[in-house]
């Protein structure tokens, strides 16, 4: 056990180095690089000081050089500086990442609650009209543009009629909320993006739940039960929904991927500050440092979170062991 | 009737005491043609088609699909038939609501009636010489003749034209007409027509969406079958590639390969020009993160097959391995790849619409439902129109790709057939 988590971690360490130098490839590829950016707004810096700063800064190297000096200085804790936001990246993410957390957590308990008594309700009846209708909407969350659904929901829901907070992530300048009034607040805010987010989970989801309960319920071991006279509620849930339980935890971790990519978008659409928010607005805007850092930690914690899913199937299925 | 005689001892046996009664039973015998019906096997593309008929909503799905794929075929047609044009600008229309029609500007008005004089002079003078003679307009000098109809309304002008008469002045009601056009579904952030644009956005989205889906297929067989039919180390690599790809948050990755500038890639530098820079880009971005599950599916099928009979007594009688792999393999994998096609086109189409939402997708003018979208953004509270039907758009058509797929699933499978 212990030696398969350990081969597991190290595995992931050496997928995220060489992702971050993939991704420090790449970003050496945008147009315009942090000189070039400050010697087009700036028409006092001639040609020679744009050589000179190069120099100065590393650029004129090669990239596997710069990646090199690069992890040297993220190795000592020293992440770089935003020239955006002009602040060190480290005060920039702690919040970043907790409003993240906040929101995928909420929209990902979300559609479980929803997706799962629904799956198992249709999985119970295959066939009849509950089932048809509840298919037809797992097809449409599926299918619904995300970022489509967050502009109809801001129009309906924030314009029409204005029952939540189009964009944000909390009132700004308000009065002192205290702690409940905080929360509050920021659910206001949050209810929009959580349904957007987590509309596509749900269909998803629910799909899965039926299709693993469906061929829970065809084993044998449900027949006997049956035929010993258990309770209905004890069959469905002791017996099938533990074991439909194991290929749910499969689509659930990467699920993790497709709801941080979601976040991404459900973010820019209600000027939610994430760090998908923040991925996106530093690789846009040349942000250099922090693309970079916001980058590695949306990868890391996908792939640390399917490592956790691996982990979570010998608790699931205690005929799974790690050799 | 052998058969006949044989049934009825059966039915003796098995009856006893009513012999009687049963031999009062006729079987009338079948005649030959519908024995031979009965005697022939159906073929399996029928009975993948009735099994897939009976799946309602995929028919349907189809069926939309289908009516796009014309539409956007189409869609120069279209645009001659209404004689709208997707890039026609018109700054002094924007966002009207569906259903209107638009007035051109002066300024286009009268580049119109320049063009008009330039390319017909002698029609030009003699419309002008007529238009004066008759005192229809206010003017002397010949040259103002026709501009000063473009500041009256169009009908206005168009009866004036009639009053003229000639054949002459017919050919220029032609050039009238076009100042005033019909939008069905509006015009958008610099007056251009928003249904064409639609159309015109269909046949990209559609095309980046079956494109991509048939690339990454064709990747993922190849990277597939490699895997699973020789194993070992070139089995690992590539599985741990396609795992380590699949766990990816793919949004950021994207994002940041969609924000490169493909100029830079000396390889690239030669095949990219800059009007379809951005096309292609997403195309390639989109095929190179989706021959995951192509890849795992196929790797799968191959690993059972590779065990099978009729594998072996290929490889007895000699066949090279890519023998085996193209005629004894593929024909297996077929059908449930067919499937991840149809369900891939409409995730590369959600994924398009995603990432032009986002602005770095398929770059203006070129119309995509994506960034149609992300423009309408700007004035979400005065033109709703704008934002919801390119959405229904990709709606529409990612659920019927979803249900497509969901269909032939059910109708490929061999499990699920009933006879």
């Amino acid at each position: 056990m212990t030696t398969y988590i350990l081969r597991r971690l190290i595995q992931t360490c050496l997928v995220i180095a060489i992702l971050s130098y993939v991704c420090f490839y790449l970003m050496t590829l945008m147009p315009g690089d942090p000189v070039d950016l400050m010697a087009s707004s700036n028409p006092k810096i001639t040609a020679e000081d744009v050589i000179r700063l190069k120099q100065l800064y590393g650029l004129d190297q090669p990239s596997y050089v710069r990646y090199g000096h690069w992890i040297s200085e993220i190795a000592q804790g020293d992440l770089g500086y935003s020239r955006t936001y002009r602040v060190p990246v480290t005060d920039l993410l702690g919040p970043r990442l907790l409003n993240t957390f906040i929101l995928s957590m909420v929209a990902l308990g979300f559609s479980l609650m929803i997706a799962i008594p629904v799956g198992i309700i249709s999985a119970l009846r295959p066939g009849s009209k509950m089932d048809y209708i509840f298919n037809f909407f797992s097809f449409a969350g599926i299918s619904i543009p995300s970022f489509w659904l967050g502009i109809v929901c801001i129009i309906v829901f924030a314009v029409w009629i204005p029952l939540f907070k189009a964009g944000g992530t909390q009132t700004i300048g308000g009065p002192e909320f205290g702690f409940w009034g905080a929360i509050l607040d920021r659910s206001k805010y949050l209810v929009l993006p959580v349904l957007s987010l987590s509309l596509q989970q749900i269909g998803r989801f629910s799909r899965f739940t039926r299709s693993s309960m469906l061929e829970a319920l065809r084993n044998d071991f449900i027949r006997t039960a049956k035929a010993k006279g258990l309770p209905r509620q004890v069959i469905i849930w002791k017996h099938a929904f533990r074991n439909a339980l194991i290929p749910l935890i499969t689509i659930l971790a990467l699920s993790m991927s497709s709801i941080f990519s979601g976040a991404i978008i459900t973010e820019t659409v209600f000027a939610y500050q994430g760090v998908g928010k923040l991925t996106y607005d530093s690789i846009i805007g040349n942000d250099f440092n922090v693309a970079m850092v916001s980058f590695i930690i949306s990868v890391a914690m996908v792939l640390l979170m399917n490592l956790v899913a691996d982990l979570l199937y010998g608790v699931a299925d205690p005929r799974i062991s790690y050799t | 009737m052998a058969w006949q005689i044989h049934a009825l001892a059966i039915l003796k046996q098995s009856v006893g005491a009513n012999v009687e009664m049963i031999e009062e039973i006729t079987i009338a015998p079948l005649s030959d043609a519908n024995r031979k019906k009965l005697e022939q096997a159906l073929p399996m593309w029928k009975i993948v088609l009735s099994q897939f008929l009976e799946h309602k909503m995929a028919v349907g799905g189809a069926v939309i699909i289908f009516c796009f794929m014309i539409l956007a075929l189409s869609a120069p047609l279209i645009q001659t038939l209404t004689g709208i044009d997707p890039d026609a600008q018109n700054v002094f229309n924007r966002y009207q609501a569906p259903f209107s029609s638009a007035i051109a500007g002066q300024d286009i008005r009268e580049t119109a009636i320049e063009k008009f004089r330039t390319e017909h002079p002698e029609i030009a003078e003699s419309l002008e010489k007529s238009l004066i003679d008759k005192s229809l307009v206010t003017t002397t000098t010949p040259a103002d003749a026709l501009f000063e109809l473009t500041t009256k309304d169009v009908p206005e002008a168009f009866e004036i034209l009639e009053q003229v008469g000639t054949n002459q002045a017919k050919e220029l009601q032609q050039t009238f007409k076009t100042f005033s056009t019909y939008h069905l579904f509006g015009t958008d952030e610099l007056g251009r027509d928003v249904f064409i644009r639609l159309i015109y956005g269909t046949r990209i989205s559609m095309s980046v969406g079956v494109l991509v889906a048939i690339v990454s297929a064709l990747a993922g067989l190849l990277i597939g079958s490699l895997a699973g039919f020789y194993g070992g180390a070139i089995d690992t690599i590539l599985m741990r590639l396609t795992d380590a790809l699949l766990s990816l948050p793919l949004l950021p990755v994207m994002i940041v390969i969609a924000a490169i500038d493909l100029q830079k890639l000396p390889l690239l530098k030669s095949l990219v020009s800059q009007q379809n820079e951005s096309i292609l880009k997403m195309i390639l971005i989109l095929c190179l993160f989706s021959w995951m599950t192509v890849a795992r599916l196929v790797r799968g099928s191959i690993l059972s097959l590779r065990e099978r009979e009729f594998i072996l007594a290929a490889k007895t009688l000699g066949a090279t391995d890519f023998t085996i792999i193209l005629r004894h393999m593929f024909p297996n994998v077929i059908a449930p790849m067919l499937v991840s096609i149809t369900l891939g086109v409409g995730e590369s189409i959600l994924f398009e619409a995603a990432l032009s939402f986002l602005g770095l997708g398929i770059q203006p003018p070129t119309p995509s439902w994506g960034n149609m979208l992300f423009n309408a953004q700007e004035l979400i509270y005065q033109a709703p129109f704008l934002a919801i039907l390119p959405g229904i758009m990709i709606l529409l058509t990612v659920i019927s790709f979803n249900y497509l797929g969901d269909g032939l699933q059910d109708a490929v499978d061999p499990k699920a057939i009933r006879r």
